[in-house]
C-alpha cells in the first residue's frame, strides 16, 4: 500500500482540472447529486401525490411511465439519452444536463412510490374524518395525509438520496468527469494502485454519504417523537 | 445503421449473459432478504450488543458505492490471500452429481455474488425497518392490553402490516440488485451488459446490442412490477393473512 | 393546426440540411475541432499529472490537425465502448483514440490512412509461459471493447477470458493471480510495465498474435475532412513532424523506447 499517490493527485480528485479547466472530481459529485436530489424529492411528491388522487386511464399510464423508469438501469438510460436523441430528434443535450435528467427521473419515480405507499398506509378514516369537518382534498392532504406519512417515509428518501449520490458515478458512461471518472483516469496514469485509489474514493463516497444519513437522522427524530 | 439485426451467434451471447444475471440476481435477492431480515432485527434490538454492530454494517455497507465494495472483494482481499488458495479458487472444476456435471462457479461469480448480496441485505434491511417503524407504538400497547405475549404482538401485529408496507420498497430494491448486477462486469463476469458490451465489440452495431440489453432488463423488472401489482391485489394480502 | 405542421415541416428540412452540410465547412464556421481521445491510455492519451489536460500521442497529432484547419482544439474523453457512438451521434467530429481499422468498423465510419501501428501480446508472471500454445488452458485478463478481446478468442479457442474495464484492473488480476496473462497491444504493455515497481517479476513474451494499424475515426461518408486529414497526415510525415511526435512518446530518452518500424504511407 502506497497512499502518497492520493496526495500527490489530491486537488484533481477534489476539483478536477478547475480553475484551469472545467470543474470535476469531488465537486462535480456533490453538485451533480445535489441538483438531481432536489428535482427528484419535488418530483416524487408530486407524483406520489398524483397516485394517489388520481384513478382510471391517466392512473394506469402514470404507473407505465414510473414503471419503465424503474426499470431501465440508470447506465442505460443515460447512454440513450445522451446517443439515441441527436440521431432520433437532432437535439443535442449536453453531458451534464443528461445525467441531472436521468438520475431526477428515475430518483422521482422511485420516490413516487414511496410517497404513495406512506399515504396509502393511514387508516381510509383519517379522509374521511378530514371530509366530515369539512376541508377540501387538498387540505386534507396538506393539514392531516402528509404530515403523518412523510416522516414515515423519510427512511426511503434517505435511502434513495444516498443511492443518488453513488448513482453520479455512472455519469462515467458520457464521460463525465466526476469523482469516480477522474479517479479511473489516474488510477490508468499510475497504473499500479487502483487498490489504494479506490479504497480513498471509497471514503470520500463514505463522507458525503454518512453526513448526509447523520444530518437527516438528527433532523427525522424531533418529528419521531411527537408521533 | 438500424438495418440490421444481430446474427443468431450474438444473440446467444446475450441470452447467455441474461439466464447468468437472472441467476445471480435470484440468488441474491434470496440470500439478502435472509440476511437484510435478520439485520433488521439486530438493528432495532433494545441491547446495544446487537443494535451498534448492525448500524455500523449498515452505515459502511450503504454509504459506498457498489463498484468500489466489488473492487475491494475482487482485488483488494484476494491480493490478502495466500497465493495457492487464489489458484485453487480460480481452477475450473466441476461436481459431479449422477448424470449431472454442476460446474463450479468462478471466482468472479463468486465474488460478485457475495459483494451484491451484502450491499442489497443492507438495503432491504433498511425497508424492513421502515415497515416496522409505520406499525404505531400504540398498537403493540394495545395487543399487550389484549393479553398477547411480546412474541404475539410481533406475528399477528407488526409483522404482517411491515411487511404490507415494506413489500412494494422490498420489490424495488429487489429490482435495484437485478440492475446493479450490471456492475459486475466490471470484475469480469459475463452478465448481460458484458455480454452487449462484447457484442459490440465484435459487431459495431452499438444500438442493437445495448437496445436488446435494455429490453431484457426493462422486461424482466416489469414482470417483477406485475408481480408486486398482482400482490397488491391478493386477497391473501389486503386480509393481511401472513 | 396547419401553422403548427408548416413550421415542423420548415424546421425539419432547417435540421436536415444542417445535418447534410459538409462537417468540414461546419469545423470552419465554428472554429472548433471536436476531437474523442482516449483520457486513460499512456501514452496515447492520458491525463497529465501536472497540467491536469490530456495528453499523448493521439493528442498531438488531433493539435496537429485542428492547427492545420486553423481552428481551435476541443477534446472529448472517451473509452473503447463509446468511439464509435460518439461518431454516429455526431458528438465529436475526428475520433483519435488507439483506433485500430478494421473493415467491420469501416462500415460505420470512414477511416484516415494510418498512423501508428502496434501488434498485439501478452504479459505473463516471469518464466511462466514456455510456448504460446500454452495460453489456450489459461485464463487471460483482457480491456472490454478492445479489438484485443476477438482476436484472442480466435486465436486461443481454449483461453478463459475474462475481460476488465481498464488495463490496470487487468494488471492488478494478474498480480493478484486472478489471471496468468494479460493481453494487449504491445506498446501500450510496454507503457504499463515501465511503471510497474516490481517489473522484473514479469515480461513480454516476444511474439504478437496480430498487426493492428491504427487511424483516425471520421464521421461515415465526410469525405472531404477524409482528404483534409489524410493529406495533413501525409505532411506531418514528409515534414519529420510524425517522427518528432513518435520520438517524445516512444523516443531513445522516453520511459518506453520502442523502435518506429511503421511510417505514415507505408504499406502493411
Amino acid at each position: 500500500m502506497d497512499f502518497s499517490v492520493i496526495g500527490d493527485n489530491l486537488s484533481y480528485f477534489l476539483l478536477g482540472a478547475y480553475p484551469d479547466g472545467p470543474l470535476g472530481g469531488a465537486a462535480l459529485t456533490l453538485l451533480l447529486s445535489l441538483l438531481s436530489g432536489l428535482i427528484s424529492a419535488v418530483l416524487g411528491l408530486v407524483l406520489g401525490i398524483a397516485l394517489v388522487l388520481l384513478d382510471g386511464k391517466v392512473r394506469w399510464l402514470l404507473l407505465g411511465v414510473l414503471g419503465f423508469l424503474r426499470a431501465i438501469p440508470v447506465v442505460m438510460l443515460i447512454f440513450w439519452s445522451y446517443f439515441l436523441l441527436p440521431i432520433l430528434l437532432k437535439v443535442d443535450v449536453p453531458a451534464l444536463a443528461t445525467v441531472v435528467c436521468a438520475l431526477s427521473l428515475i430518483g422521482g419515480a422511485y420516490l413516487a412510490h414511496s410517497v404513495h405507499a406512506g399515504i396509502s398506509s393511514l387508516p381510509p378514516g383519517q379522509w374521511a374524518a378530514g371530509k366530515a369537518l369539512g376541508l377540501s382534498t387538498w387540505q386534507v392532504l396538506r393539514l392531516i395525509i402528509l404530515p403523518q406519512a412523510l416522516p414515515m417515509m423519510l427512511p426511503s428518501f434517505l435511502n434513495q438520496w444516498i443511492t443518488l449520490i453513488k448513482d453520479t458515478s455512472l455519469a462515467y458512461v458520457i464521460g463525465v468527469g466526476e469523482l469516480s471518472f477522474v479517479a479511473t483516469q489516474v488510477s490508468n496514469r499510475v497504473m499500479v494502485h487502483p487498490t489504494e485509489i479506490f479504497l480513498f474514493v471509497g471514503l470520500l463516497y463514505f463522507v458525503f454519504c454518512s453526513s448526509l444519513d447523520l444530518i437527516a437522522n438528527r433532523w427525522v427524530k424531533p418529528g419521531a417523537k411527537t408521533r | 445503421m438500424f438495418g440490421e439485426l444481430l446474427g443468431p451467434k450474438y444473440l446467444h451471447w446475450l441470452f447467455d449473459g441474461f439466464v447468468l444475471t437472472l441467476i445471480l440476481s435470484l440468488l441474491t435477492c434470496l440470500v439478502a432478504t435472509g440476511l437484510g431480515f435478520l439485520l433488521c432485527l439486530a438493528r432495532i434490538s433494545p441491547s446495544r450488543l446487537w443494535s451498534w454492530p448492525a448500524r455500523a454494517y449498515l452505515a459502511l455497507f450503504r454509504n459506498t458505492p457498489l463498484l468500489v465494495q466489488l473492487f475491494f472483494w475482487y482485488f483488494g482481499v484476494t491480493a490478502m490471500l495466500p497465493e495457492g488458495l487464489v489458484m485453487w479458487l480460480n481452477q475450473p472444476r466441476s461436481l459431479a452429481l449422477g448424470l449431472f456435471d454442476i460446474e463450479w462457479p468462478s471466482f468472479e461469480f463468486i465474488a460478485g455474488f457475495w459483494g451484491l448480496m451484502l450491499y442489497t441485505a443492507a438495503f432491504i434491511a433498511e425497508e424492513f425497518r421502515a415497515g416496522v417503524s409505520s406499525v404505531r407504538l400504540e398498537q403493540r400497547a394495545a395487543g399487550l392490553a389484549l393479553g398477547f405475549t411480546p412474541a404475539q404482538v410481533w406475528r399477528y401485529i407488526v409483522f404482517p402490516q411491515a411487511v404490507r408496507t415494506a413489500l412494494g420498497p422490498l420489490l424495488g430494491q429487489y429490482m435495484n440488485a437485478l440492475k446493479n448486477s450490471s456492475l459486475t462486469m466490471a470484475i469480469g463476469l459475463a452478465e448481460l451488459s458484458y455480454a452487449s458490451r462484447q457484442v459490440e465489440t465484435e459487431t459495431f452495431k452499438t444500438f442493437q446490442a445495448f437496445g436488446f440489453a435494455t429490453l431484457l432488463y426493462v422486461a424482466s423488472i416489469a414482470l417483477i412490477e406485475v408481480i408486486g401489482q398482482g400482490l397488491a391485489r391478493s386477497k391473501w394480502y389486503k386480509q393481511g393473512v401472513l | 393546426m396547419k401553422k403548427l405542421t408548416a413550421l415542423t415541416a420548415l424546421t425539419l428540412a432547417v435540421l436536415s440540411g444542417l445535418a447534410h452540410a459538409d462537417r468540414l465547412d461546419d469545423i470552419k464556421k465554428s472554429g472548433v475541432l471536436r476531437v474523442a481521445s482516449f483520457d486513460s491510455n499512456p501514452p496515447f492519451g492520458f491525463v497529465d499529472a501536472k497540467s491536469k489536460q490530456i495528453e499523448g500521442l493521439d493528442v498531438d497529432y488531433a493539435k496537429a490537425i485542428a492547427d492545420k484547419l486553423g481552428v481551435k482544439l476541443q477534446l472529448q474523453p472517451t473509452n473503447p465502448a463509446n468511439r464509435v457512438p460518439l461518431l454516429v451521434a455526431n458528438k465529436v467530429d475526428l475520433v483519435l483514440a488507439n483506433f485500430t481499422i478494421t473493415p467491420e468498423r469501416a462500415e460505420q465510419v470512414n477511416f484516415s490512412i494510418p498512423y501508428f501501428a502496434s501488434g498485439q501480446q501478452f504479459i505473463v508472471k516471469k518464466g511462466t509461459l514456455t510456448s504460446p500454445q500454452e495460453l489456450n488452458q489459461w485464463r487471460v485478463g483482457v480491456d472490454k471493447g478492445t479489438v484485443n478481446e476477438g482476436v484472442l478468442r480466435e486465436k486461443f479457442p481454449g483461453a478463459k477470458v475474462v475481460a476488465y474495464d481498464d488495463t490496470p484492473f487487468a494488471f492488478t488480476a494478474l498480480r493478484n493471480g486472478n489471471v496468468q496473462a494479460i493481453t494487449q497491444d504491445g506498446p501500450k504493455l510496454i507503457g504499463l510495465l515501465a511503471n510497474v515497481p516490481d517489473k522484473d517479476k514479469y515480461e513480454v513474451p516476444p511474439f504478437t498474435i496480430s498487426n493492428d494499424l491504427i487511424g483516425v475515426g471520421i464521421p461515415k461518408g465526410e469525405e472531404r475532412l477524409t482528404e483534409v486529414v489524410n493529406q495533413t497526415l501525409t505532411d506531418l510525415e514528409a515534414q519529420g513532424k510524425a517522427q518528432g511526435i513518435y520520438d517524445t512518446w516512444f523516443g531513445p530518452t522516453t520511459k518506453t523506447p520502442l523502435t518506429r518500424l511503421y511510417k505514415i504511407g507505408d504499406k502493411s
